[in-house]
């Protein structure tokens, strides 16, 4: 290597130089923080109830109060109903060919409140990125955020989300690689 | 800026201190308290710790006395905790304490062991606390660069 | 020596009530503590092992300390281990320093972390401890306070503000009464 030190930017994807989160993909499973081996990842969450889904004549998949489709978002509720005799896309008005209106049960979902990570005890095991099902922690190869206050190093989610936008792409696979599933 | 020569690691003013002189405008002596792996990390950044000292000696100014840098680099056992307090307490002043990756910071993956110091700032004042197992080489000249920043402290 | 030939030797030389376990590398001999260094001075002397690896001991729990040593033979390239139990109330071997030099510091460590008294040794003292340390840590008896001190972060369910004191349990082995209250 010529001239002075490698900038973050130039390290290969999945260096271990820091970890973040993107929050969308958590459901708070808990599990890196289980796994973790230091006791350094800290979440806290709580349930939701998510209203069921309406169907039948009543209108067709949608969530009362949902315009946006902000539901759905995360781990999904569980299988919608499908209508009965529907075609699945023709609005919101009622219809009584689709058979008798209903709301599916109510389902919980966790909302996650915080997710922290203490940089000094951590190891960059990469246990907690492997362990999560929703691929939420991705490895970044930034390495300058040395502190004067180790207090300072327990990072919070906002700071672990600025991490995600440092995390390079992948590589592509090699030529001989099985396709990804 | 003037070119910087490290001199070989083992001369200097004794083992496991290494000089860095930026031609008279400022002078940064490291010891290495390297006590386990960060200690090759440590190593592997004082080599190419000239460009950070010609990066950072302009902020510097005039120094009276060259300013040293005490880098604790590795786990911090029960056993080692007192020479590693001897060896602090015989840095000469101006000092800073830099501690370096995880171990030295607060146990690390060590937190939980019967014989392990929980962090060097248990025994000393840290002034900057480099994260990682083991921190890059580089995140080791942007924590001396911390230091000489936040310089305005003394310890 | 080949496999059936150190069977063979041992066979002939070691008293009938000492097992032979042969494996891919080697033999594992377990012996009484009354033919320690009978088994030693066998694996050096007839089965020419003259590389003393390690020794150390391991906390059965029910039935003692069973001390190990793994020695290995460089021209023969076979591993031997000769390993034997001990009472846990008062745990005592004979030194093998005798028979090799190397063992001196394995021993030390042996005795500081389980408190193995290895009678003979020319100076057991703690090796690795630091001076004032009450108590031998390997035992499985030994409470790991940094761990009994600190709250597990994996220990809420997903989406639950806290744990229900009705559920909060001590890490393994930590008896009652240690930990956050």
């Amino acid at each position: 290597m010529t001239g002075g030190p490698p900038a973050a930017g130039d390290l290969p994807a999945r260096s271990r130089g820091v970890i973040a989160l993107l929050e969308e993909n958590c459901t708070a499973c808990m599990l890196c923080a289980r796994e973790c081996p230091d006791w350094c990842i800290y979440i806290e969450s709580h349930k939701e109830p998510v209203p069921g889904h309406e169907y039948g004549a009543g209108g067709v998949g949608q969530v009362p109060g949902d315009e946006l489709g902000a539901v759905g978002s995360g781990p999904a509720p569980g299988p919608a109903v499908a209508p009965r005799g529907g075609d699945g896309g023709s609005g919101s008005g009622a219809d009584p060919a689709r058979g008798p209106a209903g709301r599916g049960r109510q389902r919980v979902r966790n909302v996650l409140d915080r997710f922290a990570i203490d940089f000094s005890l951590c190891m960059y095991c990469g246990i907690c990125v492997e362990a999560c099902p929703y691929d939420a922690l991705f490895w970044s190869p930034e390495f300058s955020y040395a502190e004067t206050d180790i207090a300072a190093l327990t990072h919070e989610q906002g700071r672990l989300r600025e991490w995600m936008w440092t995390v390079p792409p992948p590589p592509a696979h090699d030529a001989g690689a099985p396709r990804p599933r | 800026m003037a070119a910087v020569d490290l001199p070989p690691p083992g001369l200097g003013p004794g083992p496991g201190v290494i000089t860095v002189d930026a031609g008279g405008a400022c002078s940064l002596r490291v010891f290495d308290a390297g006590l386990a792996c960060c200690g090759v990390e440590v190593a592997a950044a004082l080599r190419r710790a000239g460009a950070l000292v010609a990066a950072a000696a302009g902020d510097m100014g005039e120094q009276s006395a060259p300013l040293t840098i005490f880098v604790v680099a590795g786990t911090v056992t029960d056993k080692l905790a007192p020479f590693v307090l001897n060896a602090f307490q015989d840095t000469p002043t101006p000092r800073r304490v830099l501690s370096f990756g995880a171990c030295s910071n607060s146990g690390g993956p060590y937190w939980d062991s019967y014989c392990v110091t929980k962090g060097v700032d248990q025994l000393i004042p840290v002034d900057v606390y480099v994260p990682g197992c083991p921190p890059r080489p580089e995140a080791l000249l942007e924590g001396l660069a911390l230091v000489l920043r936040s310089r305005g402290e003394r310890r | 020596m080949t496999l059936q030939e150190i069977i063979a030797a041992v066979g002939d030389g070691l008293p009938s009530s000492v097992r032979c376990e042969p494996d891919h590398r080697g033999v594992m001999l377990r012996v009484t503590p009354e033919h320690w260094l009978a088994a030693l001075a066998f694996a050096r002397e007839r089965l020419d092992c003259d590389f003393f690896d390690w020794l150390t001991a391991v906390d059965e729990a029910g039935e003692g300390f069973s001390v190990v040593a793994h020695v290995y033979s460089l021209a023969g390239r076979h591993h031997v281990l000769v390993g034997t139990l001990l009472p846990r109330a008062a745990p005592r071997l004979p030194t093998a320093t005798g028979i090799y030099r190397g063992a001196a510091w394995h021993e030390r460590e042996t005795y500081e972390m389980f408190g193995v008294v290895f009678d003979g040794h020319p100076h057991l003292a703690p090796l690795l401890l630091p001076g004032g340390f009450e108590g031998h840590p390997l035992r499985k008896d030994f409470v790991l306070a940094a761990r009994a001190a600190k709250e597990w972060p994996g220990a809420k369910e997903p989406g639950e503000r806290s744990v229900p004191r009705a559920r909060r349990r001590a890490p393994p082995g930590v008896p009652d009464g240690w930990g956050p209250s």
